[in-house]
């Protein structure tokens, strides 16, 4: 892992590349009203590391979720890189999605039918990157996460480390802005985890905006911000 | 764009063969049963029209109402009534004919047939206008007697040994000569034949006077009908009595088509039917699909694909099955009528099967459609699901 392969666009340019204003979330039950977010503004600026904390329940994949653009708030305003996402068609919330967001699941969500690079390959797809480029660039990027010799299995031909590192070539394909990874080694032992984290360490070291969802006290030491959560408010930071 | 696209949806579609392959059976059945049923059905009809057009299109056809045979012969045609057809004039030659059963004698076998006569002077002509060749020998010459034109099945299969030309045949105690064997017409009745002079037949039957069949050939096409009532008023007035019929070769055609087109009608039906019950069961499984692989739906959106992308890709993916489902069921359904034609030879009838490019296209093309139609309604649904809902799917 000597150079992970990172080529950010305007990476030494402060600003604000995700606010959070006001942000509210509330699931309705039949009756029952959920407030999994409540009223709570964050700001990231460009090469942050950000660690999310809290119990169970407090909030955290809300959130994710709805800076992932897989969710839209029932209140408040969301910026990533100064254009509010509550406005936008679902159309373009897909356009987002695939490329400024990065997404790193805790269960991997890889296509079980599709092998490493096509896994890689997929959000290239879905931006109109032609064929032979999508290609080269997934192959880069697996090579790069160690996986130059497992190009061609398929997600239940892995091990859940290698499945990761997949998800994770595939989340920097488009080169988003935002890293998310909720969660990412919680379903990892901990060797296989610690070797996922400096992967995430490497990243940031190259100038990666990155969002982390984490239990683990140890992981947060690595960020340079620490937001924690708790019944969807923000109660440190 | 659409190749990737198109590549995607095959390598789902392989990834689960199973399912794929019972929604393709399901399609598969009901492109082979409608493809089988309308290229049988089709092809029965154009062997019958076939056949009919080698009767002759020029021909009139006077028989007895009803049963006619031994006993009945106060009801039945006699030589008058010959004569008074013959007094028309618009005809080209009238035949009298008997065509009665009869038992055959071949190399100390026992077989029993239809036997045919008309006047021997009129053999030339009548097969010419039928159509149908004598392919070993010759025709009957006019004055001739006690000889025989035989059908093929009479010479290959009626007895154990074949019969051949110069060979004796014996029917009531007579011997006749086979002076030649005609070609194989396609049904079992006119096969098995045995055509002899007239003044034989009424030998051989003991019947002086009566005629089992006129056959009145017209010289032009146009007049049939007119010349067809003719006859009908003239022989009423003769015999006084309306024990008779007369019908043309297109009647006889349009009415074995139109039991035809029935039974094209409902064979078709049951086609419909499988083909419907095949694309229920596309349905089916393209919602069964669709939900099993909504966490796939969540993963897609959440890697950047639109509502149009997922839209496009499971239509891809049931059009594909259904175009996979055609292209087989058409190959078994051709394969079935081909199977079956023959099969009809042992109902005495021989069905020539033809491949109808436009009806195996049809059957192509219906089911390609049908597995988009299918398709559209959850890959719809699919396509609108919001992302984090689809995600959390297990
Ligand atoms: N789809 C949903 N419908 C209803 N309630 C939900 C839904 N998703 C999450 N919640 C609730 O919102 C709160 C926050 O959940 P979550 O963001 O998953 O917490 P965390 O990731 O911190 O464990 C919880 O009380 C959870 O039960
Ligand atoms: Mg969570």
């Amino acid at each position: 892992m000597n150079h992970i392969y990172i080529e950010n666009s305007s990476a030494n340019r402060a600003m604000e590349v995700l606010q959070l204003k006001n942000v509210s979330k509330v699931y309705t039950l039949g009756e029952e009203r959920v407030t999994a977010i409540d009223k709570i503004n964050i700001s990231i600026k460009k090469g942050d590391f950000v660690a999310l904390v809290g119990p169970s329940g407090s909030g955290k994949s809300t959130a994710m979720n709805l800076v992932g653009c897989l969710d839209i708030a029932t209140t408040g305003e969301i910026y990533l890189s100064e254009v509010n996402i509550q406005k936008l068609t679902e159309s373009d919330l897909a356009q987002i999605r695939g490329k400024k967001i990065g997404f790193i699941f805790q269960t991997f969500n890889l296509i079980p039918s599709l092998d490493a690079l096509e896994n890689v390959a997929l959000p290239m797809m879905f931006q109109n990157v032609p064929r032979d480029i999508r290609i080269k660039r997934a192959k880069a990027l697996l090579e790069q996460v160690g996986l130059k010799e497992r190009m061609y299995h398929r997600p239940n031909q892995l091990s859940g480390g290698q499945r990761q590192r997949v998800a994770i070539a595939r989340a920097l394909v488009n080169d988003p802005e935002i890293i998310l990874a909720d969660e990412p080694t919680g379903n990892l032992d901990t060797k296989t985890g610690d070797e996922i984290m400096d992967i995430l360490k490497e990243l940031h070291k190259k100038g990666r905006t990155i969002i982390l969802v984490t239990h683990n006290p140890d992981l947060t030491k690595l960020a340079n911000k620490v937001f924690t959560l708790k019944d969807g408010k923000i109660v440190g930071a | 764009m659409f190749t990737d696209y198109f590549l995607l949806s095959l390598k789902s579609i392989r990834h689960r063969k199973l399912r794929s392959w019972l929604t393709v059976i399901g399609i598969v059945i009901g492109v082979a049963a409608i493809i089988s049923l309308i290229t049988l059905s089709r092809s029965l009809q154009g062997t019958i029209e076939d056949q009919f057009e080698s009767f002759g299109a020029n021909r009139i056809l006077i028989s007895a109402k009803g049963f006619q045979g031994p006993g009945t012969l106060s009801q039945g045609l006699t030589m008058d009534d010959v004569e008074t057809i013959e007094k028309i004039s618009g005809f080209e030659y009238v035949i009298p004919g008997i065509f009665r059963s009869s038992e055959v004698n071949f190399k100390g076998q026992t077989s029993f047939t239809l036997v045919g006569g008309i006047p021997s002077q009129y053999y030339e002509e009548f097969y010419t206008d039928t159509g149908v060749d004598i392919v070993d020998g010759r025709n009957v010459k006019e004055g001739e007697k006690y000889v025989a034109i035989i059908g093929s099945r009479v010479a290959t299969e009626m007895f154990d040994k074949e019969v051949h030309v110069g060979d004796k045949i014996e029917m009531g105690h007579q011997e006749y000569r086979v002076v030649g064997i005609l070609q194989e017409v396609g049904n079992a009745q006119d096969d098995s034949q045995i055509s002899i002079p007239l003044d034989a037949a009424r030998e051989l039957f003991d019947e002086e006077d009566a005629v089992d069949l006129i056959i009145a050939q017209v010289k032009v096409t146009d007049e049939i009908p007119q010349l067809q009532e003719k006859i009908e008023k003239e022989l009423e007035q003769e015999r006084d009595d309306t024990n008779f019929q007369v019908v043309t070769a297109a009647q006889i055609l349009e009415q074995i088509g139109q039991v035809l087109g029935i039974m094209q009608i409902v064979l078709v039906g049951i086609a419909a039917i499988s083909l419907i019950v095949g694309a229920i069961g596309i349905m089916n499984s393209m919602y069964t699909s669709v939900l099993e692989r909504t966490k796939e739906i969540g993963i897609m959106k959440a890697i950047g694909a639109r509502n149009k992308d997922i839209l496009i890709l499971f239509i891809i993916e049931s059009g594909l099955i259904g175009l996979v489902g055609g292209a087989l069921g058409v190959l078994i359904g051709a394969a079935l009528a081909y199977a079956v034609g023959p099969l009809s030879q042992n109902a005495g009838f021989t069905i020539h099967i033809t491949l109808e490019p436009l009806v195996l296209l049809f059957g192509l093309a219906f089911a390609f459609v049908v597995g988009i139609i299918a398709g559209i309604l959850p890959a719809w649904q699919a396509s609108r699901l919001k992302p984090i809902d689809a995600l959390r799917y297990e």
